[in-house]
């Protein structure tokens, strides 16, 4: 009965290992639920503590690598390029007292930050750049969130070959927290239209796919589930973790 | 060693009265503890080749650097047909079919470091991959843990943790398995080399696997700077990941050939049931 056990077990490890199916059975099947909740474990357990690293000035990377979906090509876009972003207003609404649209000076006026931190990519690589630009917080502040905002979701100009727009989402924890940035600058220079121009945001403490590029509005929410695939980002939308902190 | 040490050995005298020759050997923790190592292995393994099928590369340094590369799997075209690489050490070798250019689940062959029937899920699939994979660590973290303090306390651990009277023991154990030796050295429950499999694997590769797995995360990095640091940045954790990964495929081979040449079904049983036949092979394996 102990050898029965035995080759049973062994023939369900090479079958794990050589079908496919049961892979993709066990991977989408009830037991995905399990693979899901772990996130809430990981999010309790690591959470958002502490200060990224902050490098040197040697230590960046001058030709850091572009990420992400396309450069926008759309005519709005592209027309904003072509004005040197000068007709750009950064949206703030939702659940707000005080909305506001913000151009790229006024953004500038309202702080002033500069960070070398490293950008860690899902994939696995991870680049070192020069970020400058104005605390989210701040910015928040200034549209005065109402109690009932929990998120907040940036709507980015960028979309899929399938037309998707890329969003994402912070709790306002994470948004609040020192090194979460609109970044403005990068590497010395105003971001270039493949970095994510004019605005993105950049956040060290997550994985890359949580630092938008492209940022056209920042919308407070209570719950981010109406909006698009209800993940609360493209990514997420795609099966990538939410709380990306891991 | 003798029925007497058995009786000596803590808990034993709650079970039943071993029948001549037999041993209860394994507590239900350990043997729980070992089939969720098992299995978590197997799906860290797999699931950790799909998630570094993303980035197929591993450098020596806290960011991604080329010139710091000290592993990495690519495809090329050469005269219209796709070959796979493995670079080591800048040492450059063809590995078509089974790595760089290889089995993609899909039917075919593409560009991908390690194959499909390597992997989990099958066909690149990043996402699902790190649910495996986060969900798993927790399992063989917990498994580790359990085990630790469940040995600790019926002091399994005091006779599987090498102490320094056994180095010089070592060797001639060695030499016993290369049959080069007729009788190992005297030893308790578990010999020399035993010892020193165990105490690696648990106290080293474990702990190291799951702490250079956890220096991955930005989130753990802001929390524990100084851990990323010990091993000298992310990118090169990922690397220690990746070699640690390696190390306990290499212990487990080596543990299964002992599982097989030390009396199969005798150990299996003892995993199983916790009952362990005392006989010729009695503390030479696995």
């Amino acid at each position: 009965m102990k050898r029965r056990l035995f080759v049973a077990s062994s023939l369900s490890a090479l079958g794990l290992t050589a079908c496919g199916s049961v892979k993709d059975s066990l991977t989408n099947g009830p037991f995905r639920s399990v693979l899901l909740s772990t996130e809430k474990l990981n999010h309790a357990v690591i959470g958002t503590h502490g200060l990224a690293r902050e490098y040197k000035e040697s230590d960046v990377d001058r030709d850091f690598r572009v990420n992400g979906l396309d450069t926008p090509s759309d005519s709005v876009y592209t027309g904003l390029v072509r004005g040197g972003f000068r007709a750009y207003r950064l949206r703030v609404d939702g659940l707000v007292d005080r909305p506001q649209t913000l151009t790229l000076a006024d953004l500038r006026a309202a702080g002033d930050r500069t960070q070398i931190t490293r950008h860690d990519c899902v994939e696995g690589w991870s680049a070192i750049g020069k970020w400058r630009g104005v605390p989210l917080g701040t910015v928040l502040a200034m549209a005065r969130p109402k109690a009932t905002a929990r998120y907040c979701v940036f709507h980015c100009f960028d979309a899929d070959q399938s037309g998707t727009r890329y969003y994402e989402s912070l709790d306002l924890h994470e948004a609040a927290h020192p090194q979460t940035l609109l970044a403005l600058d990068l590497n010395d220079k105003p971001l270039d239209p493949d970095h994510g121009a004019p605005v993105r945001l950049k956040i060290p403490t997550q994985l890359g796919y949580k630092s938008a590029k492209w940022v056209r509005r920042i919308e407070l929410v209570a719950d981010y589930t109406p909006i698009e695939g209800g993940k609360g980002g493209y990514w997420e939308d795609q099966g990538y973790e939410w709380y990306a902190g891991i | 060693m003798t029925t007497s040490e058995t009786a000596s050995r803590p808990f034993s005298g709650v079970m039943h009265e071993p029948a001549a020759g037999r041993v209860y050997r394994h507590g239900i923790v350990a043997r729980a503890a070992h089939w969720l190592w098992a299995l978590a292995m197997l799906v860290l393994v797999m699931s950790g080749l799909q998630i570094f099928n993303a980035a197929p590369y591993l450098d020596a340094s806290d960011k991604s650097d080329p010139g710091r590369r000290v592993l990495a799997f690519g495809a090329q075209r050469v005269g219209g047909v796709p070959v796979g690489t493995t670079t080591v050490f800048g040492l450059t070798l063809r590995t078509t079919h089974l790595l760089g250019y290889t089995d993609d689940g899909l039917g075919g062959e593409s560009p991908r470091a390690f194959p499909a029937w390597a992997t989990l899920p099958g066909p690149q699939d990043l996402a699902d991959g790190r649910r495996w994979h986060l969900a798993f660590a927790w399992a063989l973290t917990i498994a580790v843990a359990a085990y630790l303090v469940s040995a600790a306390a019926r002091g399994t651990l005091r006779e599987l943790v090498l102490r320094p009277s056994d180095l010089p023991k070592l060797w001639p154990m060695q030499l016993y398995y290369f049959r080069l030796r007729k009788e190992p050295p005297p030893h308790g429950t578990y010999n020399p080399l035993q010892k020193a499999a165990y105490t690696v694997v648990l106290f080293a590769f474990f702990p190291l696997i799951v702490l250079t797995g956890l220096t991955l995360s930005p989130g753990v990095d802001a929390a524990a700077p100084w851990l990323t640091a010990l091993f000298g940045g992310r990118q090169f954790a990922r690397a220690w990941h990746f070699l640690l990964m390696a190390l306990l495929i290499g212990y487990f081979l080596v543990h299964l050939t002992m599982v097989v040449t030390t009396g199969m079904w005798n150990n299996m049983r003892s995993m199983i049931t916790g009952w362990y036949a005392l006989g010729e092979h009695d503390g030479v394996g696995p």
